[in-house]
């Protein structure tokens, strides 16, 4: 038996089934982070809106001024 | 790849159906990856989960890693080998997992399938990688270099050597 022959009888299986509950396992929890980032940006969004309406709008330009790290920065030039 | 990218852009706005996909594509393969690299069912399984669930924090957050199969394929690897680390390999009398599935019918593979995936557990975990990268994962020599951190000739080298032994073995076997 030659290499080429042992890589063909390999490449003739499958892989495995993942588990089902692993799966509803991963997409449950993946559904409660997004859920909780987007209720995270709407509060973020609602306080900006009202930071700026009674002209606190600088709050904003400080707070992004100190939350942007430096590899956001380097990733927006690309 | 240009397909990630869209998918993570999906992904920052929230788009739970773009990951859903995502999962899909990429679960069977990073779940036999994980098998080979612990032999633990278990803890393959926590080592995709926590894979997949690291990959949604970081694009809730709004950094979704601009490509997704290095990512993922790394932090599956790392939490594996985190995972040996702490607790060593298991022996092969209690590595009870399977590494491939004969197709339905296929009788020639069928009788085949415990001894290969037998010979495949007892390879070195150096070489057991590169085959399956190699074999199931379709991976140039050069990404499973750089996913395991070595020359691109020692990923070549260790995948002849796995196939000489399981050749040597399946030939012993007749």
């Amino acid at each position: 038996m030659d290499d080429e022959r042992i890589e063909r009888l390999l490449r003739g299986y499958g892989l495995p089934e993942t588990p089902p509950a692993l799966d509803r396992r991963v997409l449950a929890r993946s559904e409660r982070i997004f859920a909780w980032a987007r209720a995270r940006e709407t509060v973020t969004g609602v306080t900006r809106e009202f930071a700026c309406a009674f002209g606190f709008g600088y709050i904003n330009y400080i707070v992004d001024l100190v939350t942007a790290t430096d590899a956001e920065y380097r990733v927006d030039l690309i | 790849m240009d397909r990630d990218r869209e998918r993570g852009a999906d992904m920052t706005r929230g788009d739970e159906a773009a990951f859903a996909q995502l999962y899909r594509d990429y679960r069977t393969r990073l779940h036999q990856y994980a098998l080979s690299l612990v032999r633990e069912r278990e803890a393959a399984e926590d080592a995709v989960q926590d894979a997949f669930l690291g990959w949604v924090r970081q694009v809730a957050a709004g950094k979704a890693p601009r490509q997704s199969a290095p990512y993922l394929y790394a932090s599956v690897r790392n939490r594996c080998l985190d995972r040996l680390r702490r607790r060593p390999e298991l022996s092969l009398d209690d590595a009870h997992v399977e590494l491939l599935a004969a197709p339905a019918g296929d009788e020639e593979r069928i009788g085949l399938q415990h001894a290969l995936n037998r010979l495949l557990l007892t390879l070195p975990e150096e070489q057991r990688e590169v085959v399956v990268l190699r074999t199931w994962h379709d991976m140039e020599f050069a990404a499973i270099a750089a996913l395991m951190g070595t020359p691109v000739n020692t990923a070549i080298a260790r995948y002849h050597y796995a196939l000489a032994k399981l050749r040597t073995e399946l030939d012993a076997h007749g």
